[in-house]
């Protein structure tokens, strides 16, 4: 049976202990109410006013108050959870504990916020417009169709960031 | 030699997990009535098996286990529970898992099986934790009464590690661990398995796992 330390020297070993503790630490820190108030919901709010930026450029009639995008078509809350905050502490997490420079860590960790946090903002006006056009389609949409694919694709970017990351390093021949 | 993953082993997956997600995504509206009563009913058990007198039911009632109790006012409203977003994270186990090569030989699916089992545990502990916290802290005095401050924070924690971070992580976490050898070759962290006898040329042997 391999001992701790051999089972240490494994690189994908070591991934999965790392992703796994920094997931926990992660999650955990966004639980408490201190960081809760200082970070996630000033994030949410400026998700809100980043949507309510794109649904204007739209031509939309919009009044963003907090995480509330209001139209007098339609209105919409953000809450943690529709945020992509979960979805990029995965990524995140992911990066971080993968065995790769902290050059390419830096970038994935930038390119992938930005591009899970663009999949995001295509999500909320997508879902601002079902609900205008198509309410009754929105709980089914908002759940079933895009929360699976902002998941799916934080996973898709993590896996061509890693084979990327891996090969840089030379692990991938 | 063993045989390492292909440059493009990424690619393919990338390239495949779309059409998986819709498959996934029919399977599961296959599925959901059946899901929605197992999730349920499993949820249902563990509770009841650590209350007494045992007075709790979840009714499956347009995708919501309606959590009613025997000791209820016939006039009281009954909480509910949306199941939708409790096991919608099913989508994402198997759009993962048919997103892997040969996703519907004999030892994918029962890899897929074994996943699904212990994402299937992880939410009815959901619901367990949805219900317990409700009980500990949405009936008032009653709450007030039967349930302690160190346990509404209990109850309240594990409800929110097993629902947001659970629902999202969950998935991922476990398609990792039940397919490590399929998905470290694609990102690059170690050698692919040898390839079956179909690939290589060699009579069908099965791969150890």
């Amino acid at each position: 049976m391999p001992s701790l330390r051999n089972l240490w020297r494994r690189p994908d070993a070591r991934f999965l202990v790392l992703f796994l503790g920094i997931l926990l630490i992660a999650f955990t820190a966004i639980a408490l109410q201190p960081v809760n108030d200082a970070v996630v919901i000033p994030y949410t709010t400026f998700v809100a006013r980043i949507s309510g930026a794109v649904l204007s450029m739209l031509g939309e009639d919009i009044t963003v108050a907090g995480c509330r995008l209001s139209s007098p078509r339609f209105a919409v809350t953000i809450y943690n959870g529709c945020n992509g905050l979960i979805t990029s502490l995965i990524f995140a997490s992911g990066v971080l504990a993968f065995p790769a420079s902290w050059r390419a860590k830096a970038a994935g960790v930038v390119g992938g916020l930005l591009a899970i946090q663009v999949i995001n903002q295509v999500r909320i006006v997508s879902l601002f417009y079902i609900g205008v056009f198509l309410p009754e389609y929105f709980d089914e949409s908002h759940i079933l169709i895009w929360q699976s694919l902002v998941i799916l694709a934080g996973v898709g970017l993590w896996i061509a960031w890693a084979r990327l990351a891996a090969a840089e390093r030379g692990v991938a021949r | 030699m063993t045989k390492r993953a292909g440059p493009d082993g990424h690619r393919r997956f990338v390239r495949r997990l779309p059409v998986a997600a819709i498959v996934a995504l029919a399977l599961w509206a296959l599925l959901r009535p059946g899901i929605d009563g197992a999730v349920s009913g499993f949820a249902q058990l563990l509770i009841r098996a650590y209350e007494y007198p045992k007075v709790t039911r979840l009714v499956v009632v347009d995708h919501r286990a309606e959590v009613r109790r025997a000791d209820l006012r016939t006039d009281s409203g009954v909480p509910t529970v949306a199941l939708t977003e409790i096991h919608f994270n099913t989508i994402v186990f198997l759009a993962l898992c048919l997103a892997l090569p040969r996703p519907w030989s004999r030892r994918q699916l029962e890899r897929l099986a074994m996943g699904w089992s212990v994402l299937y545990l992880s939410q009815a502990l959901n619901l367990l934790f949805h219900v317990k916290f409700l009980y500990a802290s949405a009936f008032g005095a009653w709450s007030l009464q039967n349930y302690s401050t160190v346990a509404r924070n209990v109850f309240g924690f594990l409800q929110y590690a097993t629902d947001l971070p659970g629902r999202f992580a969950f998935p991922f976490a476990i398609w990792l661990g039940f397919n490590w050898d399929q998905v470290m070759p694609i990102v690059g962290l170690s050698p692919a398995p040898k390839a079956s006898g179909r690939h290589s040329g060699k009579p069908g042997r099965g791969r150890r796992t």
